[in-house]
């Protein structure tokens, strides 16, 4: 009899917690519950909040315990341009399915549409941003997912407008599938370890598409960068890799597909560089593999500083740029090898495919462009063909080692 | 004549237009009001740069004595846009603060609110003196 009875009370509190844990659903709009606010402050941790179509304009919600807010037909939250529109401050949130729209302005608290402050595990997916100030903000988190959401604004100087994905001092987050449109850096990492950055489009951002600062050990792969002031900013990093790319229109007088500043041990593997002012700018990069990529249409393909040392570069393919390779230096130390450059106009006598004499890809002109950028009125006259033709024939003024000692004879085709 | 000559090479601070010029150290563009700093060489050349940060390793990786720089300017948390006296100023290094180039340095225009936001933030206030020894060589 005892044990019956203590079967059944065990039995009882085995139902009370499997009740206490199960989640809840509350509506909102459709049923009593009128606000988001009001949502929250009932809900119990791990239930789920739909939120049906219409407009809420509930001032800055903070969600503090692990819920997941879901919107239904992309209900609308409006900041009215004096709030930051969601805060979050709980471990374990998720947040789906909403237009997150006019977030106030504020130069000393960065508002952003949605904000994750200093917690972890939350999930921000397919939601739709527009007219922000920062876009999605994470701060001190870690194993984030911030997958399939658009961000747009319509900013005009870079002063008056915030980055789309900003992150700072985080670790493990994953930015999947997101469109971004019109900020100032379309995507932000400072201080970021170990994370990724993968299938998104960044593009019309007014400085630049992706930008690293002091983050190592990340990746990106299979981003469209367009249209940016620069494409890519890889600053002050260590270990980034690089891979599937496209580096699309970054045209200005300041602007580059890719640029390199101080950065250390990187992987540069099968991007795309198309008619960008200038498609890889490297200053201060070290040991950088740069791989089977191709330059095509671009005012210059690479332009590498003295200060830049043992990168390789390699079966990479250089179509139609006005400029192959510039430096500023005499000297060249780093490697370049086994490329296709269709300005080569040596011989393959051996018929191994490789030329039989070595490329020169710096032209004397570039050099002369450098110091005096407006002689770019002379390009394609007669005096600076000459010019050419003279340098490639004794080497005075371009670095005498740099040069692609087994230039491919055809185009590389990459598998 | 004369009086030309003297006005074109009396150092004066130039305005910083923000989001045209680039730093001259570090080659970002100068976008944050916050942070923004300049120098004026005793012949009145300019040099701008996106925080002070960036300022001090520029005058430290190039051998130039401070006694060479007629004026030395920033941006300050409490009045953005505005150049002021570095001097004059108090530099608020707090974590929870971050700054453009990641050393967390704040400058702040008046010690009361430098005060104040140490309170809030936490952190340690430099005089300019100190601050420059705080930033460390090449980031």
């Amino acid at each position: 009899m005892i044990k019956i009875k203590e079967i059944l009370f065990s039995l009882f509190l085995c139902i009370l917690t499997v009740n206490s844990i199960q989640a809840d659903t509350l509506f909102v709009n459709t049923g009593h519950i009128k606000s988001i606010k009001e949502a929250i402050s009932r809900a119990k941790s791990y239930d789920v909040i739909l939120v049906s179509k219409g407009i809420y304009k509930e001032n800055n919600i903070v969600i503090n315990k692990p819920i997941k807010l879901i919107g239904q037909d992309l209900p609308i939250l409006d900041g009215e341009k004096k709030y930051e529109i969601i805060t979050i401050t709980s471990d374990s949130v998720e947040v789906n399915g909403f237009q997150i729209q006019h977030v106030g302005k504020s130069y000393t608290m960065d508002w952003a549409g949605i904000k994750v402050d200093e917690k972890d595990h939350v999930v921000i997916s397919n939601n739709k941003l527009y007219d922000t100030f920062f876009g999605i903000y994470l701060k001190k988190t870690k194993h984030c997912k911030v997958w399939n959401n658009s961000l747009e604004t319509t900013s005009v100087d870079e002063v008056n407008s915030g980055n789309g994905i900003h992150l700072w001092d985080c670790e493990n987050i994953s930015i999947v599938g997101n469109h971004i449109v019109g900020h100032r850096d379309g995507i932000y990492f400072e201080f970021v370890e170990e994370s990724e950055v993968r299938d998104n489009i960044s593009e019309n951002n007014l400085r630049y598409g992706l930008h690293f600062m002091f983050s190592n050990n990340d990746i990106y792969d299979g981003n469209i960068f367009k249209n940016n002031g620069t494409g890519v900013a890889v600053m002050f990093s260590k270990n980034i890799i690089m891979t599937n790319n496209i580096f699309l229109e970054n045209w200005g007088s300041a602007s580059f597909g890719l640029l390199f500043k101080e950065i250390y041990d990187g992987i540069l593997y099968r991007n795309v560089f198309q008619e960008n002012t200038v498609g890889l700018y490297a200053d201060g990069a070290n040991r950088i593999e740069v791989k089977e990529n191709e330059f095509i249409k671009n005012g210059w393909a690479i332009n590498i500083l003295g200060n830049s040392q043992d990168n390789t570069i390699s079966r990479n393919n250089f179509l139609s740029n006005t400029f192959d390779v510039a430096t500023n230096t005499k000297t060249n130390p780093n490697l370049f090898e086994g490329n296709y450059w269709d300005q080569y106009t040596g011989y393959d006598l051996d018929k191994n495919g490789i030329g039989d004499v070595p490329f020169r890809p710096i032209k004397v002109f570039s050099y002369v462009i450098g110091k005096i950028p407006e002689s770019i009125i002379l390009l394609r006259s007669l005096f600076i063909e000459m010019l050419n033709f003279a340098e490639k024939v004794a080497p005075v003024l371009t670095p005498e080692t740099l040069f692609d000692e087994s230039p491919n004879m055809t185009r590389i085709e990459y598998d | 004549m004369i009086l030309l000559v003297v006005s074109v090479c009396t150092p004066k601070e130039s305005p910083i237009m923000y989001g045209m010029e680039k730093c001259h150290y570090c080659q970002m563009a100068i976008v944050d009001q916050k942070f923004g700093s300049e120098m004026v060489t005793l012949k009145g050349k300019v040099y701008k740069f996106d925080a002070t940060e960036c300022l001090i390793n520029y005058v430290r990786t190039n051998n130039i004595d401070w006694q060479d720089l007629s004026m030395i300017l920033t941006n300050t948390l409490d009045k953005p846009g505005e150049l002021i006296t570095v001097e004059h100023c108090y530099f608020l290094q707090s974590e929870n603060m971050p700054s453009p180039m990641g050393m967390f340095i704040n400058p702040i225009s008046k010690k009361h609110l430098a005060l104040e936001y140490q309170s809030k933030q936490n952190g340690n206030i430099y005089s300019w003196d100190e601050v420059k020894d705080v930033v460390k060589e090449g980031y």
